[in-house]
């Protein structure tokens, strides 16, 4: 009996993800969501790091030593997201956490994370609180491009800009307390802009059906309609708007599927604000992820931008430490650090001690050009200073 | 309601089998290319394929077993179900009415009412279906089999039918209805993890009709659904995933075998 308890917890060493982590390798576990409800999104992101790292050690490493990233999929699951960290942190070869799923997962993996030092990475999801300035947590960072009420302000001097007159708006958020909020902020925002909120509809996250909210903001009249949620609510509420006739213009927020959703609807009225650079521009940077995502993942590659981005924000970070790593070090390096994206932004991701977040946000506004047959930039990068 | 019917085993993986239905779609699409309606029939055969392996591999072997076990084994079912074509097809939105080349068109009904196409021929499919159904029960041979077993599987045994034949029968139409539902869904507003939820909202339904009545089916979904879209419309559309399970609490409290069903029915659930 002793033997054979003895054979499996080596066994269990050997084969256990995250249990076993080479000493001289850098090592960062990712808990994401690669088969749950947002797996397109952050399980993109887990694959672009996967890859890119991939590509990283083929190149020899850095400070050349390989990198290792162990992977746990955390389905969005609080109690999975929990017991990654709970793995991650008693690995003391592990120098970083990087969490790609959503915010509901946040929480069990801060207070393992806290506990034993580890900095944590959030990557896809909306970024927490902690990171934002001027008293940011030292041991947790975002690259995530969201931040709901910068986004709709943004959206809203937008729509002002474009439209003249009076309008009336509509707002759409799913039934989470991040993207009402948004909506709410956007409601307020609008206020003394001459214009009009023409109802704000806001949807349980398992809707099937997008007719009814479709419906009331089209009986309520909008000219534009706002919002600012997961994609599945909002492209599928555009697309019941139309199935209804409705001829207004809808603007939202361009998560990594949006550039191939551009593609598929081909309708002008659907304009997507973002904070990353989409695949249409052709840029280098875009080739790059490209040719090195072909054949690795089962997402198209126009999906891998957030996870790219983290990435390149790690190994920036992983440069600036001395070897032998530890947790302390990899976070004294996160906390000043400035990370030039090639393109894939409008800017730089710059942190200091009081700001993990970024100093500055650029968006750009994207859309579908009939003329052209492709997705254009209908406006080009927007700054809007964090603080 | 097909499976309950006939087996008294109310399947909770309906859901799921639409769905499965409408991602093979999806493969076959890109297998087929060009032929999308080799592609559609491929996906509804494939279900109804789906359906006899179930049971002969898994279902089969529940054979007098408690009825609680195998609608426990359905859940199981469900869940791997659910967690095998994330891994095959990932959590991603599919649209496969652009993979096969077609566009769903609105079409106005005068009044300011408009439908899609795709959902018109989801109403079409559904009257035909179901016409199609009540014909096989009243007039065929297994039919009448399938009816005989749900009534009293021990004395049709004895009558020379085959159970497991019967069974076999009644889990391949099941997958196969839904299996074209889950395709007419994902055809009109794309395919996504989600769909299963709409199998959920077909047990209100079911209940409320009556299980294992074909016209209670009728009149339990449109109860349902009526009440769904007076709930958006006057209440908010926030309670409209809520309103369906209201029907069917109010349906248990007074009258819980349902509109069409029977006591002794309600008493095996």
């Amino acid at each position: 009996m002793k033997k054979l308890l003895t054979g499996c917890l080596i066994g269990f060493a050997l084969v256990a993800p995250g249990v076993a982590a080479a000493a001289d390798a850098w090592v960062f576990g990712l808990t994401g969501d690669m088969t749950g409800r947002d797996s397109a999104n952050s399980g993109a992101a887990a694959d672009a790091i996967r890859i890119y790292f991939e590509r990283v050690n083929a190149k020899g490493g850095i400070q050349g030593r390989k990198v290792e990233v162990l992977m746990r999929d955390n389905q969005s699951e609080p109690s999975r997201a929990a017991t990654d960290a709970q793995v991650f942190v008693n690995n003391d070869d592990l120098q970083l956490i990087v969490s790609a799923s959503l915010s509901s997962t946040y929480a069990p993996t801060i207070a393992e994370a806290k506990r034993k030092g580890v900095p944590i990475l959030f990557s896809a999801g909306v970024c927490p609180t902690e990171v934002f300035p001027p008293t940011a947590d030292p041991l947790l960072f975002c690259t995530s491009g969201y931040a709901a009420e910068k986004d709709v302000e943004f959206a809203v001097d937008y729509m002002r800009k474009m439209t003249n007159g009076a309008f009336k708006l509509g707002l759409l958020s799913m039934a989470i307390p991040i993207s009402r909020g948004g909506m709410e902020h956007a409601a307020k925002y609008s206020a003394g802009k001459n214009i009009q909120i023409a109802g704000h509809e806001s949807a349980p996250p398992p809707t099937v059906n997008y007719a009814p909210y479709a419906t009331k903001l089209k009986d309520a009249g909008a000219d534009w309609v706002l919002s600012w949620a997961p994609w599945i609510t909002q492209v599928k509420t555009f697309e019941a708007l139309r199935q209804q006739g409705w001829t207004g213009k809808f603007i939202t927020y361009g998560h990594n599927v949006a550039e191939e959703e551009l593609k598929r609807l081909k309708d002008p009225g659907l304009l997507v604000f973002t904070t990353n650079a989409m695949f249409s521009d052709n840029q280098p940077i875009h080739a790059d992820i490209q040719a090195a995502a072909a054949g690795k993942t089962k997402y198209p590659h126009t999906y891998l931008n957030e996870g790219w981005i983290a990435a390149t924000v790690i190994e920036a970070a992983l440069k600036k430490v001395a070897w032998p790593p530890s947790r302390a070090k990899v976070a004294e390096a996160m906390n000043g650090l400035s990370v030039e994206l090639g393109g894939l932004r409008g800017g730089a991701i710059v942190w200091s001690a009081q700001n993990h977040y970024r100093q500055d946000l650029y968006y750009r506004v994207y859309g579908w050009d009939s003329a052209t047959n492709r997705v254009k930039t209908v406006a080009d990068w927007v700054n809007k200073p964090v603080n | 309601m097909l499976i309950y019917r006939v087996s008294r085993v109310l399947n909770l993986a309906h859901g799921e089998l639409m769905m499965l239905a409408a991602y093979l779609l999806i493969t076959l699409t890109t297998l087929f290319g060009g032929h999308p309606l080799s592609a559609l029939a491929g996906a509804v055969a494939l279900s109804l394929l789906v359906g006899l392996v179930l049971y002969v591999v898994l279902m089969r072997r529940m054979t007098g077993e408690l009825v609680i076990a195998a609608v426990l084994v359905t859940i199981a079912l469900g869940i791997l179900l659910r967690g095998v074509m994330v891994l095959g097809w990932t959590g991603r939105t599919y649209h496969p009415i652009e993979q096969l080349g077609w566009t769903n068109k609105a079409i106005a009904l005068g009044g300011g009412m408009t439908i899609s196409s795709v959902a018109l021929a989801s109403v079409g499919t559904a009257v035909l279906l179901y016409c199609a159904l009540f014909g096989f029960f009243q007039f065929s041979r297994w039919g009448v089999r399938m009816r005989a077993v749900g009534e009293n599987p021990l004395l049709a045994s004895q009558r020379g039918i085959a159970l497991h034949a019967t069974y076999a029968l009644a889990w391949a139409l099941a997958t196969f209805t839904g299996g074209l539902a889950g395709i007419l869904i994902a055809l009109d507003s794309g395919l996504d993890t989600t769909m299963a939820v709409v199998g959920l909202k077909a047990f209100p339904a079911a209940l409320v009709g009556g299980l294992g009545s074909l016209r209670g089916a009728i009149a339990g979904s449109m109860i349902v659904a009526a009440a769904e879209v007076l709930a958006i419309h006057y209440i908010d559309p926030l309670v409209s995933d809520v309103v369906p399970f209201l029907v069917l609490i109010v349906m248990l409290l007074i009258r819980p075998w349902g509109l069409f069903g029977s006591e002794e029915e309600i008493e095996r659930v």
